[in-house]
């Protein structure tokens, strides 16, 4: 067995150098410079920053978060970020990329040597003279940095909560488990799909006011994906809950969700039949 | 916007300590009790812990799809009031300019009115909200008496318009 | 963490890292000196204490300069700033003619419009004509998202792009009049 572990490692180191070697000769090095945001809880009064990183993308992955893991393998371990699944699954490495919020995973690398990407986490917004005003940050409506590219999304997760996402129906079927037409199972797709990465709520100018009270695209979206589930019968308490002024009607159609979704769904459309189911009621 | 980033982020930080920026808050806000780690709308202390889910206001469709209902109607009914103000006259058509008038300045009303609901809602301005929302409200009836004797003393509106246009 | 400062880093990693002694879960736990860590009791109220303290020092995101400028949000933004602007227009005249309707009526106006010279009246025709304009084409596109219609992404962008090229025509023929 010890053997047999020796051989297989001494195997694998040797293919590596082989093809690290060949690749070395094929393409020269293609530098190309990140500026990345940077706080440390650690250091609190130090002011957030932004800092520099240059990498060789020839020797580095194809998408975005290829470059923050090699950063933080080889240049810089204090870089912290989330990730998980790398294959937009998991919704963990949102982050505002060049100036679009999406996944770190599915953005691709400019490979424009000449192009500085930024990468900062999901943004927020107040108005500049509020801010001059008001330093203190009281009326800002914000996302708080965590550290690093980590943002503190525990009000997002509680905000979904809010919407009870999960099915509601007081008459069990008889036996077996609720069944659907096909007609019935198609309104859910384009709204099941949402990973809760946060991307577009953290995009929506509306939930950059007031994220504290209006409830932002993602779970809008899912309040609809259980308004529109046949299985479910609470879907008139689930609109009741949206009638008033801040939790729905926040929302001005600026359709910024939909074009930043790395999923490539579309809360703003979603909203949409919410408020025309609503004014139907 | 570089800067504007570093302005947002350092101001804060100016008032350093947690302690130092919350009684700065307290000074400036209305606070209900007082804990060091009081909620404050948009700061950075939540409302109940983590696995609380947030609250939703009590329904009121006045507030809710009949006010988007209603604002929807106005917004489209302005579209044929203004076709009409472009082939007709105002003097001769009183009534439509009367009616042209009233819409414009609903249609105004409520868009100023969500602008001040957007970005100085009173829960953050507890002071300065109020007092925005009730100079609109009564500019807005200035605003109408001011339309209406516009209306009927002078030339109207569209005619207004229609005669400064090509002075 | 703790173990690197202390200096346990290497022996750890060593020790991990050797075949044999590393699987030897004894041999592990021997080299590995408990450590003297004091364990104090919190309630849970505690532990939400400390994270509002921790939550009182964090730095808002960046501010939303950052983000790119696109269509979406410009329109929206200048769908509100340009009824912002004519709607003061309005309520700025109407309130001026309720205070002082013999310095505001039509034929004042009129007259004092004629006087000024002919860039000023074109200038301030266009002041006038996009704003409106931009707003009307807007306006019908929200409307008609309102109705169910362009609610997919590509026919927003149409209908955005749609309301640019009327907004300009519109102006023109506007002005012209």
């Amino acid at each position: 067995m010890q053997t047999a572990s020796a051989l297989r490692s001494s195997v694998r180191s040797s293919v590596r150098s082989f093809a690290s070697s060949a690749r070395y000769q094929a393409s020269p090095a293609l530098n190309k410079e990140f500026k990345i945001y940077r706080w440390n809880p650690d250091d609190p009064a130090k002011k957030p920053t932004l800092q520099s990183y240059t990498i060789d993308l020839n020797q580095t992955g194809p998408m975005i978060l290829d470059a923050l893991i090699k950063i933080k393998n080889e240049v810089d371990p204090t870089l912290t970020f989330r990730r998980s699944c790398r294959e937009g699954i998991c919704g963990s490495c949102a982050m505002n990329i060049d100036g679009q919020n999406t996944l770190a995973c599915l953005c691709r690398i400019d490979r424009n040597p000449s192009k500085k990407s930024k990468i900062y986490p999901l943004p927020h917004s107040t108005f500049l003279i509020v801010t001059i005003l008001n330093p203190l940050n009281t009326f800002a409506f914000t996302v708080y940095i965590v550290k690093d590219l980590v943002p503190d999304l525990t009000l997002f997760y509680k905000q979904y909560k809010s919407i009870k996402p999960y099915l509601q129906n007081d008459n069990l079927p008889e036996q077996g488990e609720f069944l659907q037409t096909q007609e019935d199972r198609k309104k859910l797709d384009g709204l099941y799909e949402c990973i809760l990465c946060a991307c577009c709520s953290t995009s929506c100018p509306s939930y950059w006011w007031n994220q504290d009270e209006y409830l932002g695209p993602a779970t809008l979206m899912q309040a609809y994906r259980w308004i529109a589930d046949s299985r479910d019968s609470y879907g008139s308490q689930r609109k009741e809950q949206l009638q008033n002024e801040m939790s729905m009607y926040r929302c001005h159609t600026i359709f910024n969700c939909a074009r930043t979704c790395p999923k490539g769904l579309n809360p703003a459309e979603a909203i949409a039949k919410i408020k025309l189911e609503l004014a139907a009621d | 916007m570089a800067s504007s980033m570093i302005l947002r982020s350092t101001l804060p930080r100016t008032f350093a300590s947690a302690t130092g920026r919350n009684s700065l808050r307290s000074v400036l806000q209305v606070r209900a009790a007082s804990s060091t780690t009081q909620y404050v709308p948009g700061g950075p202390i939540l409302k109940g812990t983590v696995n609380d889910p947030t609250e939703f206001p009590p329904p009121s469709r006045t507030h809710g799809s009949y006010h988007w209902a209603f604002e929807r109607i106005i917004a489209a009914s302005l579209v044929p009031a203004t076709a009409a103000a472009f082939v007709t006259s105002g003097s001769s058509y009183p009534v439509l300019d009367g009616l042209l008038g009233l819409s414009l300045v609903m249609h105004s009303h409520i868009g100023f009115d969500s602008m001040i609901v957007d970005y100085v809602h009173k829960r953050k301005f507890p002071i300065l909200s109020p007092i925005l929302t009730w100079t609109l409200r009564s500019a807005t009836v200035g605003v109408l008496v001011g339309v209406y004797q516009f209306n009927t003393n002078d030339i109207g509106l569209t005619e207004l318009i229609a005669k400064v246009w090509t002075a | 963490m703790m173990s690197a400062r202390i200096g346990l880093g290497s022996v750890t990693r060593k020790v991990a890292f050797a075949p044999v002694i590393g699987r030897n879960q004894t041999v592990l736990r021997t080299l590995i000196p408990k450590r003297g860590v004091q364990i104090q009791s919190l309630s849970p109220s505690a532990s939400e204490e400390i994270l509002n303290a921790q939550r009182l020092k964090r730095p808002s995101s960046p501010h939303f300069t950052i983000y790119q400028p696109q269509l979406t949000w410009f329109s929206s933004i200048a769908n509100r700033m340009t009824g912002g602007a004519l709607s003061a227009l309005l309520y700025g005249f109407s309130l001026a003619y309720l205070v002082a309707p013999d310095t505001f009526d039509s034929v004042h106006i009129v007259e004092f419009v004629a006087g000024l010279p002919d860039y000023v009246k074109y200038t301030g025709k266009v002041i006038l004509a996009a704003p409106f304009t931009f707003h009307f084409w807007n306006g019908l596109r929200h409307l008609s998202w309102d109705m169910g219609k362009f609610l997919s992404l590509k026919g927003a962008y149409r209908a955005g792009y749609a309301v640019l090229g009327a907004t300009a025509v519109s102006t023109v023929a506007l002005v012209l009049m």
